[in-house]
Formats: structure tokens, sequence, C-alpha cells
């Protein structure tokens, strides 16, 4: 049995609601930049962030009276796509699969600057349980009153990727039904200053140029269980390494070798950065590609969700954003590639009712 | 897409490696074990003029280092890299061939300190610091590791705070169960950090005393630092060429506590759900079980909420907790109790919990000197932040 989509949400600095964003991306918007200032060393970042409009809707709950942006974006993300199924399912069956990135960032470096401002012994005790990579994961799990398996599953732009591994793999026991698998960023300036001096962030000063990432946040969500029906991931290939970059192209091309034949079109994890060669180089001249990321920016370990509701919802339309119209009966595939060695790819499929099929 | 319904498989441990306060290796381990040995010292690595707590246990960075070849590259990465490094080295040694298909391991902060020296070089001015970005991030250490020994397995990295280890040898486990997988690389690893130290300093967990598991004067946790992988393959598989099988994993529970981000449910009833899914599991009643390896952090809740759990669940089954000797080693203590656990189910003896002098709850604790005894299984518990709790049962392989 295949591993369906029973419901899908997203958190994006162009809104929330899974087809106003995607009409958008249609219509070739993208989000707005702003600048982030670097209050350290005064380095500038230009960065695309979620509307405070966006989570106007969060219902409230005393997990996220203190929580980070992260945990928010998550519960955000996570509730919605809960809310898409046609059946509820039971919590006593359900799983929370997380992955992340950077994490909860933003009260890493406040716990951390006040140990080098004043000293361990100013160190919030409210602040540090925040800083832990589950911390989101456990809000959600909360709010939702799930209390079977949880994961947080940790690595680079690709994460999203192993995270899908794992709630396949977890529906493949006899334990679990329904995985609800959540991603989430948030933008700080440490974070965007590690980037800079990486050499992977976009100049400021020149904006309009396609070279170099603009950092972003939010939150992508899918709900997965085990039925043939509706936008269907039929493979989840996890990469291997890359240990120098000359290498990530062969990586990712080792990944979609992987992946079944009928590929019609791409949504990448180009950026601006050295993944966009690699990935045309893996994927082949004649493939359409299209990275979400133009429009939305570089969410890092909530990536691979926006990309794989972007290829579920290019099915659905039969229209790639940026393309010509793809073939409505091929499989799509979502491929990865992060900044730091990780690799991997997924293919989906938009089954069609047989009859239909038929008449056709 | 695969789905292997009920199948299940067997998973034996075919090889293993580690590094801990306690040792680098297994026999280095068993010795400590059998010794009881106390590694709790002074905290070097960074300054604990302020904090509460003054001690942790830690790995001798000399003979650590000495382990890794001093190319440019290798000497730009993190300590915890080298510890992953030494742990694969060993269990490589035992098992030559093994390749895995993927690497599931745990981890709470990866390279943190090189995160810590990146922010405090922005106050100071300082140079760029692309080296310290590129090795701080939590996958780069196994990643770094698979490439020195040319595996070339995808990595997933689970972050579930102390109960990483666990459950990632409990999900590697459970893929190989279920026929997802054949061969699987499973783990934790974790390096003492500043932040992280003084994290559990601000919180009270950490103890400016003797680290006292399920003793009625603990007074909190002493941090720790290291690495252990398990081979795990496909049982028939690995007896089919020949390999040496030290053991099995036969259960696995996973429980989520939903009463505070940071403490458990006093009622034990998280850590209770994740044993009886693991005795289930493994098909065990709870009297064939020989010695658990607690999470027994020492803390006041966590000894509390677990020590209950185990006394009613267990009654009577011998219990330690060998963070007593090594510490509270987070993403890294499941993995190494593991090895733990195996040591002593290979060589029939009932690790110490150290330190130990007044009993507060009705358990048959392993208190201060380790004991020879006869049994077939095991059980380890880790539990974590966010409330995560994990447990695996481990079978001696006779041959």
């Amino acid at each position: 049995m295949s591993l369906s989509i029973a419901g899908m949400s997203w958190v994006t600095p162009l809104g929330s609601n899974v087809n106003d964003v995607w009409q958008r991306l249609v219509a070739g918007e993208a989000a707005s930049i702003e600048i982030l200032e670097n209050e350290q060393n005064g380095a500038r970042y230009l960065v695309r962030r979620v509307p405070a409009t966006t989570m106007a809707h969060l219902p409230p709950h005393a997990r996220l009276r203190r929580a980070s942006a992260i945990s928010r974006f998550a519960a955000a993300a996570g509730l919605a796509a809960l809310a898409e199924a046609k059946t509820p399912p039971s919590l006593d069956r359900i799983a929370l699969v997380f992955a992340i990135s950077n994490g909860g960032v933003i009260y890493t470096r406040r716990f951390y600057a006040e140990i080098v401002k004043s000293g361990a012994q100013s160190a919030s005790p409210l602040l540090f349980p925040e800083t832990v990579f589950n911390a989101p994961a456990s809000h959600l799990t909360a709010i939702l009153e799930i209390s079977g398996a949880s994961y947080t599953v940790v690595g680079d732009g690709a994460v999203g990727i192993l995270a899908l591994k794992l709630a396949d793999d977890l529906l493949a026991s006899e334990d679990v039904d329904t995985c609800l698998v959540v991603a989430a960023e948030e933008i700080d300036s440490l974070v965007c200053e590690a980037y800079r001096q990486w050499r992977f962030l976009r100049d400021p000063k020149k904006p309009e140029t396609g070279r170099g990432m603009i950092m972003s946040e939010g939150a992508g969500a899918v709900l997965l269980k085990r039925s043939n029906d509706g936008i269907e991931i039929d493979q989840i290939v996890p990469g291997a390494n890359f240990f120098r970059r000359s290498e990530a192209s062969a990586r990712l091309g080792s990944v979609v070798s992987r992946l079944k034949n009928g590929i019609g079109f791409c949504v990448g994890s180009g950026n601006g950065t050295f993944i966009d060669r690699a990935e045309r180089a893996a994927v082949g001249d004649e493939m359409p590609v299209y990275s979400p990321k133009i429009a939305l920016g570089e969410s890092v370990g909530a990536s691979v969700f926006w990309q794989l509701i972007t290829a579920a919802k290019a099915l659905e339309a039969g229209t790639l954003p940026g393309s010509s119209k793809p073939p409505v009966d091929s499989r799509a595939v979502v491929l990865a590639c992060g900044l730091n060695q990780q690799t991997g790819g997924l293919t989906l499929r938009r089954r069609v009712c047989p009859a239909f099929q038929g008449s056709t | 897409m695969k789905s292997e319904g009920k199948t299940s498989r067997r998973v034996a441990i075919v090889a293993a490696g580690v590094v801990s306060p306690l040792g680098f290796g297994l026999t280095e381990t068993l010795q400590s074990l059998r010794q009881a040995r106390d590694c709790v010292t002074p905290v070097t690595a960074f300054s604990v003029e302020k904090t509460r707590c003054k001690t942790a246990a830690q790995i001798d960075d000399g003979r650590l280092l000495d382990q890794a070849n001093r190319s440019r590259q290798s000497r730009r990465l993190h300590r915890a890299s080298y510890m992953v490094m030494t742990a694969l080295a060993e269990l490589l040694e035992r098992s030559r061939k093994f390749e895995p298909e993927i690497a599931i391991v745990g981890t709470t902060s990866g390279g943190m300190s090189f995160g810590e020296n990146f922010y405090r070089s922005l106050g100071n001015g300082g140079a760029r610091s692309a080296a310290l970005i590129a090795n701080y991030p939590p996958q780069k250490q196994i990643v770094d590791a698979m490439e020195k020994f040319g595996i070339n397995a995808p990595a997933q990295v689970i972050a579930n705070a102390c109960a990483s280890g666990t459950n990632a040898i409990g999900h590697a486990f459970n893929a190989i169960r279920t026929g997802r997988c054949h061969r699987i690389l499973a783990g934790g690893y974790d390096a003492l950090s500043e932040l992280v130290f003084v994290g559990f300093d601000s919180l009270q967990a950490a103890t400016p005393e003797k680290c006292r598991p399920f003793d009625s004067n603990r007074s909190g946790m002493v941090l720790g630092e290291g690495a252990a992988l398990l081979a795990l393959e496909e049982f028939e598989s690995a007896r089919s060429h020949g390999a040496e099988i030290l053991g099995e994993i036969t259960g696995y529970g996973i429980s989520t506590d939903n009463h505070h981000l940071t403490q458990p449910n006093p009622d034990g009833s998280g850590p209770r759900r994740a044993m009886e899914q693991a005795l289930a599991q493994a098909q065990l009643e709870p009297n064939q079980v020989g010695y658990i390896n607690a999470h027994g952090t020492a803390t006041v809740l966590n000894d509390t909420a677990e020590g209950k759990a185990i006394a009613e669940l267990f009654g009577d089954v011998p219990v330690s907790s060998t963070k007593s000797m090594m510490g509270h080693s987070l993403g890294a203590a499941g993995a190494i109790e593991a090895v733990v656990s195996l040591l002593a189910l290979q060589h029939q003896f009932l690790p110490p919990n150290i330190n130990f002098r007044e009993a507060e709850l009705s358990l048959n604790i392993v208190a201060n000197e380790a004991r020879d005894a006869q049994f077939d299984c095991a059980i380890s518990n880790s539990f974590g932040f966010g409330g995560t709790n994990a447990t695996i049962v481990l079978r001696r392989f006779a041959r």
C-alpha cells in the first residue's frame, strides 16, 4: 500500500493558505525582502519573514506562551494539516516526526549571550529548555495530545527527506496508522551571520542578482497514512553524503537514478548557491525544474516540505510555476541538497481513479 | 512503497564500539564497570567559577585526539567527531566488512562548543570562522566518521534530547525487524559544552555534590560525554556469513509524556508505557528480565518517576544507573548504556550504582559494587526533555 498525503499545510513568507500561496507562486510572485541587522557586528542580511498577520489565527495554548517563533510556526502548520484529514486520526495510533536544522536559535543565542555578557549565574532556566532541538516537537505533542512516538530529526536542508523516511518506516510497523510530519525554522541574525561567513548569502547591496541565498522562515506539515488515495509518495530515497561540493551532483544523480522512471518534472532545492548547478546536472537539461526557494527563500529544515507541497499542487493543477505544462499523468521528483553534505529525493504521483483512467 | 505488515525478523548486534569516561573501547569499559570506577572530575574545558556544579565526567583530550590522524582537515573537526571516529574504529575492527545501508544515531548538541566559539568570535570582532560553522551541525560528526572509514550511507540523526541514543537504536531495531533494512549503524554521541552545562546548572538539575541515583539524598546529575555505536544486522543474514553475534535487541518502546517540557509526570506513567511496550514486543514477562540499566539521572523528579514505574512493573529486579560512574552523556547516554547492558549480558554481571547510601524506593539497587549474576535479558531506559521516553530490551546470545 502506498503512502498518501491526507493533509498538508505550510506557513511561508507569502502566507499560510495552501491554495492562496500556490496561486501566488504560479503568478510569479515572490515574498517581500527585508533587511535584518546583526547587533553584534553590524552586518546586514536580506531575509524573507513570515508576516505577523499570518499567525493571527493560531489558537492560544499554555505551551505556546513562552515558546519561540519556530514552535508557533510548527503548531500552525501541524494543526492545519490535521484539520485537512477527512477522518480525524486516532490519537493512540498517530506519531509525530519533526524535521529541523537550525532549531530554536533565537532563544539559544539569547541564553548564551547572557552567559557571555553577565556570567553563568545569569543564565535563564526559562530559556534553556527552549534551546533543545525537540522543544518545538514537545509543544506540538502537548497541544495535539499525542502520547505515542515522537521523533525530532536534525540535519541540513535535506533533513526533510530523512524525516519522511523515518515516518515511512514508522508506518510500516503495526503500531502507527497515521504520521504527522512537521518541519519548522525561524530567522535569527546568528544563523544569517553563519551563512554569510560561509559565503552562501546574497549580497544585500545586490538583491536583484540570483547569486546567493536569502534566508527565510516558516513551517510545513504533511499528514501521512497508508492508502491508495489522492497524492501519493511512492518512493523516498535518502542519499549518500557528499564530502566535497564537487561531489554533490554525483550524489544527487545517484538519488535520481534510484527513483522510478516516468518523472515529468522536478521541484528542486536550488537557492542561488552551488546547489543550483548540482541539481541541474543531476536531472539533465530537459527536465523542467522549479525551486520554491526563489520566491519563498531558504528555510533550511522546512524547505523540503515547501517543495513537497509545491510538487503536490503542481500534480493536482497540471501546472508548474515558471514552466510549460507538465504531463498530468507523470510523477514529480522532489530533490533535496543541503549545504552541509546531505542529499535525498522522493517521488510523488497523483493516483487517478481507474474508471476515469479508462475513459481517457 | 514497501510495507512489511506483521513480518518480524530477529536483530543481531554483530559489533560495537565505545568511548566514554569509563574508557576507550569495550575492554576498558568492562574493567571500569567491574571496578565501580568514579570518573567524575573537575571541569577543565571552560570556566565553572560561577556555576553551582563544578564537575563532570570527561574524556581525556590528549588520548582522544591521538586516535585521529592529524591532517589539516581533521584538525578542524570537533572533538565529538573524534569520539564517533574512535567508536567506529573499534566497531569496524571487530566487523571489518560491515556496510550499513543507513546510520541512525542520536545526539543533542553535535559540535555545540564550535557554535559557542563562533558566537564569542563575533563579539570579539574576530576573523571569519567558516570552519567552526561547517563543523558545528549535529549531523557533521557522524558524517565525518563515516567519511574517514569510507562508509557512504545516509545519516538519520535523531535529537530526542536525553533519549536520543536509545531512540536511534530502537528505531534501527524496528527498521530491521520489519524488513525495511538489513544492516544499520546505530548509536549516539555528545560532547561536553558550556551552554549545556550552564543550562542544567541554571535548572538546578546538576549537583555540586556526588551523583547518587536513587539515593534518598540525591541532589542531581553530573554531565558526561562520549560516543557508542552498534552494528545491527538481520539475524539470519548475520549468521549466514558467520558474523560473531554479541547479543540481540528484542524489544523497543517509545512514549511521550506531555506533563511538562522538562519534568516527568510524577506518577511514572510515561516511562511505564515505554517499558511495557518494549516487554510486549520482546514477548517477555517482567520477571524474565535480569537487569535494568535505569535512566537514573539522580535528579529528584526523574528517579522518583522512573523508580515508581520500575518498582510497580518489575518488583525486585536488580537496577543500577551507571551514570553514577560516567555522568550523563545526553544523546550518547542511551547508546553507551546499551553497550554497558550488552557487556553485562555477555559477562554475566550487574554493573554498580555507585555513591549509593540510603534507599528511598523499594528497588533492588546494585549498590556500590558490581555483582555476578546469571540472566538472559536486560532492559535499558532513557528519558528526556520534551517528555520522550524510550526503552530497549537486549538478549544474551548463547552459541
